[in-house]
């Protein structure tokens, strides 16, 4: 999970070196809206400038696109809070709730049961994306140094990104009901 | 006979673009403290627009950077470090230190060395392991690192004097701020490009005390 500029930030699927470059123009991206408009980027302007890179690598140059998936979060004060999954096409989409990487297709349909749209509160979210991340991992109850667990969210009017310890995941663990249990010793 | 006299403009001789808007900018080493104050008159030549110009920038936690020279470039150039040090933060993961700052400063400015930015900086920082930090340039970005104070602006020359009578080491924040202040104060008294108010920044471990001056309004 990489931030990107304050008020935006990216969760990384597929080649880790090809995401590197994505993200770092990313930042740059962002750095050049903000010289050039003296305000933050929207989050879509953000995601359309990645993802027409991603999409040229699939049209000119005879190069191999990048194989990467993002789902990048964010507030802007035009559309508020927003959440966008993009691909290796360069194909990108707006969504309530979506996974990427392994088990993606299963996450994706856990999600479209379990999300309640207009019932989902932070406190439900972070449940619902642990119990989630654990069935795609699947284990029943995964330790807290195999998740890294960030959000956005507004203090003071400002977006904040924060990146949870160890201390704060095991807590989420707590709250969603799969903590991990001492092993009782199988035999 | 009626003398034919032009109306003539409020201008000024212009001796040089770096005296086009004028500025006074000053910063001082104390004990685990700095302080880093400017005036704060936007003025085009001999005309003054407005009193409540920002020429001190807060760059990071306990960084500042003060520009003086033509407003444009100063305004500019901040907003370039601005650029610089996001994506030196989001990189490293870590905010930059004043001395590395100061080197991103400089290098900013010789890369337009044939064409240069019509400023003069000062940088003012607390690092984290090595304590105060300031730092002065020339437009195209000689540093001086001095250990007790440094100046840039148009009133340059009379910072020099007033900081050089009243500076002493191992100053505490709060007898920092007064030297600083009464230094300002007397030396933009003798420069009609700057003045206007002034504003003053203490950095000290514990965090930033900003005040502003009421200073002589001519």
């Amino acid at each position: 999970m990489y931030k990107i500029d304050d008020h935006v930030a990216v969760a990384v699927a597929g080649i880790t070196a090809d995401a590197n470059i994505l993200i770092n123009y990313a930042r740059l991206a962002a750095q050049r809206y903000r010289y050039a408009y003296q305000e933050p980027i929207p989050i879509e302007q953000l995601l359309h400038r990645i993802c027409d890179l991603k999409q040229s690598y699939t049209q000119f140059g005879g190069l191999r696109p990048f194989g990467v998936s993002f789902l990048v979060v964010g507030w802007d004060e035009y559309f508020g809070f927003q959440l966008f999954r993009s691909e290796p096409s360069g194909n990108y989409g707006g969504w309530k709730a979506a996974a990427i990487g392994n088990n993606s297709p299963n996450a994706d349909s856990v999600l479209k049961s379990d999300y309640k749209i207009g019932d989902t509160d932070m406190k439900k979210a972070k449940s619902l994306a642990v119990k989630v991340l654990a069935k795609m991992l699947d284990t029943a109850s995964p330790s807290p140094d195999k998740l890294e667990f960030s959000s956005i969210t507004l203090k003071d009017g400002k977006p904040e990104y924060k990146v949870y310890t160890k201390k704060d995941i095991e807590g989420l663990l707590k709250d969603a009901g799969v903590e991990k249990k001492e092993s009782s010793g199988d035999i | 006979p009626h003398s034919a006299l032009l109306t003539s403009s409020a201008a000024s001789f212009q001796m040089s673009i770096l005296q086009y808007n004028g500025s006074a900018i000053v910063a001082m080493v104390g004990k685990d403290c700095v302080a880093i104050a400017s005036d704060m008159r936007y003025g085009i030549q001999q005309q003054t627009i407005a009193c409540d110009m920002k020429k001190v920038f807060q760059m990071g936690d306990k960084l500042f950077i003060g520009l003086s020279g033509l407003l444009t470039d100063v305004q500019t150039l901040k907003q370039k470090f601005d650029f610089k040090l996001k994506m030196y933060s989001l990189r490293e993961n870590r905010p930059m230190r004043p001395k590395v700052f100061s080197s991103l400063v400089s290098s900013t400015l010789y890369e337009k060395r044939f064409g240069p930015y019509f400023v003069e900086p000062v940088v003012a920082g607390l690092d984290a392991k090595e304590g105060p930090f300031i730092a002065a340039m020339d437009l195209i970005g000689a540093p001086v690192f001095a250990k007790d104070f440094v100046v840039s602006g148009t009133t340059s020359d009379e910072l020099y004097g007033v900081c050089e009578a009243f500076w002493k080491p191992n100053m505490g924040p709060d007898e920092l701020f007064e030297t600083i202040s009464q230094s300002l104060l007397a030396a933009v008294d003798r420069d009609c490009l700057a003045g206007w108010g002034a504003i003053v920044h203490v950095i000290t471990k514990d965090g930033v005390t900003t005040k502003q001056l009421k200073s002589r309004k001519d």
